[in-house]
């Protein structure tokens, strides 16, 4: 594929407001899980997550009442203070992923009534409002491949590119902790009552958090400047197998992989890192760790491997896109951040997984999703450096 | 070009382009809503499956049929699917609120959680206006949450079909399809794939309620339906961009009334029953229309 340059990067997050502090606390071991406080939760099993606790007032504009609108809104806000959108407003593409969209908006127009509600309650109707708001002109896109999105959005937007359809795409995922989804998640007892331990021995679940993650990408020819690196390759792939549990065997994520590194013309020899979906659940990470270990061959046991939803729960949407660019500031400055609640190895999961934060400079990434829907996605990310 | 091998089509107003009425605004009459009813699958994979999966696997049965392919032409990794929806996930989010309000209720000491069956309580709001519990429709017992997930519509089509290939899911209406058609072709022309499947469906009955709301926004009648046609070729040459509303747009919504992000489809239908060797296609779509050129 054409590569394309990743000029800047926005998030917003339980672990900050703004790049910078998140990636400080991803790299300093803060911890964003918390008793969830917005919402009711006492009839829940598990009443944590991560939780972002106040939102601050954007640069610009005001913060949409829509909590899915406002994360994006911070994001955005984030992003545009790092990177400017030099184009023409109608070449301006807007790609964005989501496994819940505006449903807490659906929530509420059950209960109160309005056409505004109701409209809100679509699940792109986040993605709109943030291209209204960036006045972006061109195509809006919302992709929905469950917890994959983030990545299957970059990849689109990425796609847009080569194909001349935008000169700029901004490009992420999104989701919010709701009273809809920790429902969900609780009857299906997915969540943990402990701490969520990827890739651990006594791992026993995950625990959900909210964010809202934004990339802005360009072709690589038409930028001077390396910005934060390149998306190399990427595919998605699904499953076939059921709809809410992973093929045992991880055929889909592995079809995933292999068709990323085609796309990006390398070999799994090439891969430096890998941030893996490690949500911390028995399956996940021991087929995670079965897929990496036929793709890297060899090198499977030697390859640094992190997780970073120890820290800030399985933000969902914007999972896939965090981890991206949580790889791509890892080649900036030389560190790898640890995996918060990695503590007993666990002989199903024989990798290199970071237990604290390591001194190392991938320049080749791999970054693995895979979702509800027998959804999977991998991203190869270059650096800058 | 990409070339479409065929289209299945199933519509309230029934299955294929014959079935459609030369004017759906006409033919509706007083009806808001044209509903497909639940296919009649077998198999106990599709006991817990929503009406919008079943009618997800019926129209690709129906595709196939018309493509003269079999199952295992498209089972495994050289089959992407794409799949686009502007709203048929929103019968099994409001189920679920619906079913699961229950337990808020309990909480905030007013009612007794009920057992899993045909019997839930109703939402918050209706719960504390009417102080009791509301039945619900037959077969409308506590969802599985996973299917509230927009992905589990196309999950029920990969698991019925085999298919293991590329895989992505755009939310939208008839813009979104115009995406997904362009998004398979260049999973074609990149030599991902050697056959795609672009699926849509639409359901709109048991939000209804919700659509009523936004009358004086949304076209009437609003047609449930599930489309999806098989594409194959070098995926090239495909004009994909911004464009005027093409006469098969227009011809679509006539024919068809409002069916949201299965009308290019439809379109694409309407190009094949009437020889048309290239259609241009669009959709529009939240103020942006979007065209794509598919042989038919």
């Amino acid at each position: 594929m054409t590569p394309v340059v990743v000029m800047a990067a926005g998030v917003a997050t339980p672990l900050g407001l703004d790049l910078d502090t998140f990636w400080s606390a991803l790299c300093t071991g803060v911890d964003g899980i918390s008793a969830i406080e917005r919402f009711q939760v006492d009839d829940l099993r598990v009443g944590r997550g991560g939780e972002i606790k106040k939102l601050r007032a954007p640069r610009q504009g005001r913060l949409p009442r829509c909590r899915a609108s406002a994360l994006l809104a911070l994001a955005a806000d984030d992003l545009l203070a790092r990177g400017e959108l030099s184009a023409d407003p109608g070449r301006i593409a807007v790609v964005v992923g989501t496994a819940l969209g505006g449903v807490e908006e659906g929530d509420r127009a059950l209960s109160e009534g309005g056409v505004r509600v109701a409209a809100a309650g679509l699940y792109d109707s986040p993605a709109h409002a943030l291209a209204r708001r960036l006045r972006a002109r061109g195509p809006v896109v919302t992709v929905s491949t469950a917890c994959a999105s983030g990545a299957t959005a970059m990849g689109v937007g990425a796609d847009l590119l080569a194909a001349d359809a935008a000169d700029l795409v901004i490009a992420g995922g999104y989701d919010v902790l709701c009273r809809f989804v920790m429902r969900g998640f609780d009857a299906l007892r997915s969540l943990t009552r402990e701490r969520v331990r990827p890739f651990d021995r006594r791992r026993s679940g995950l625990l959900l958090g909210e964010a809202a993650a934004l990339v802005l990408m360009a072709r690589d020819a038409d930028m001077a400047r390396p910005g934060l690196g390149r998306l190399l390759g990427h595919a998605s792939s699904s499953d076939g197998s059921h709809v809410a549990a992973p093929h045992p065997e991880g055929r889909g994520l592995e079809h995933a992989v292999r068709a990323a590194l085609a796309a990006a013309g390398i070999s799994g020899d090439a891969v430096d890192f890998v941030s893996a979906h490690g949500t911390g659940t028995p399956l996940n990470d021991k087929i995670e760790t079965a897929v990496l270990r036929r793709v890297l061959g060899a090198r499977a046991g030697t390859v640094p491997v992190n997780s970073i939803k120890g820290a800030l729960g399985h933000t969902m949407g914007a999972a896939a896109t965090l981890e991206a660019i949580m790889c791509l500031l890892a080649s900036r400055d030389g560190v790898v951040p640890g995996t918060a609640g990695y503590e007993e190895p666990d002989p199903a999961c024989d990798l290199d997984v970071c237990d604290a934060t390591r001194a190392a400079r991938p320049r080749v990434s791999l970054s693995t999703s895979l979702g509800f829907g027998g959804c999977n996605a991998a991203l190869l990310l270059e650096g800058a450096a | 070009m990409t070339r479409i091998l065929g289209v299945g089509l199933l519509t309230g107003w029934g299955a294929g382009v014959a079935a459609l009425p030369e004017d759906a605004r006409h033919a509706a009459g007083q009806r808001r809503i044209v509903p497909l009813a639940r296919p009649a699958l077998t198999g106990d994979r599709f006991r817990r499956a929503t009406r919008e999966s079943l009618l997800a696997v019926a129209a690709v049965d129906a595709a196939l049929r018309d493509s003269a392919l079999d199952r295992a032409a498209v089972a495994g990794q050289q089959t992407a699917l794409v799949y686009v929806t502007a709203a048929a996930y929103g019968a099994s989010n409001k189920g679920f609120i619906v079913a699961t309000a229950g337990s808020a209720v309990r909480a905030e000491g007013g009612l007794t959680e009920m057992p899993s069956g045909s019997v839930v309580a109703t939402s918050r709001s209706a719960v504390r206006a009417e102080g009791g519990l509301t039945e619900m429709p037959s077969g409308s017992a506590r969802p599985y949450f996973p299917y509230t997930a927009p992905s589990a519509v196309p999950a029920e089509v990969a698991i019925e079909y085999g298919l293991t290939g590329g895989y992505v899911i755009l939310v939208g209406g008839a813009a979104a399809t115009v995406d997904a058609l362009w998004q398979a072709s260049m999973l074609l022309a990149a030599g991902r794939t050697k056959l795609a499947l672009v699926l849509a469906v639409e359901t709109f009955e048991e939000c209804a309620d919700l659509w009523a709301r936004g009358r004086w926004t949304t076209p009437r009648p609003l047609v449930e339906a599930a489309a999806c046609a098989v594409l194959a070729g070098p995926g090239d040459d495909l004009a994909y961009g911004p464009g005027e509303a093409s006469a098969l747009e227009t011809l679509a919504t006539r024919r068809a009334g409002e069916t949201l992000s299965c009308a290019p489809l439809v379109g694409l239908a309407l190009a094949r029953a009437a020889g048309l060797p290239r259609a241009r296609v669009t959709g529009h779509w939240r103020g942006r229309r979007a065209q794509i050129a598919v042989g038919t």
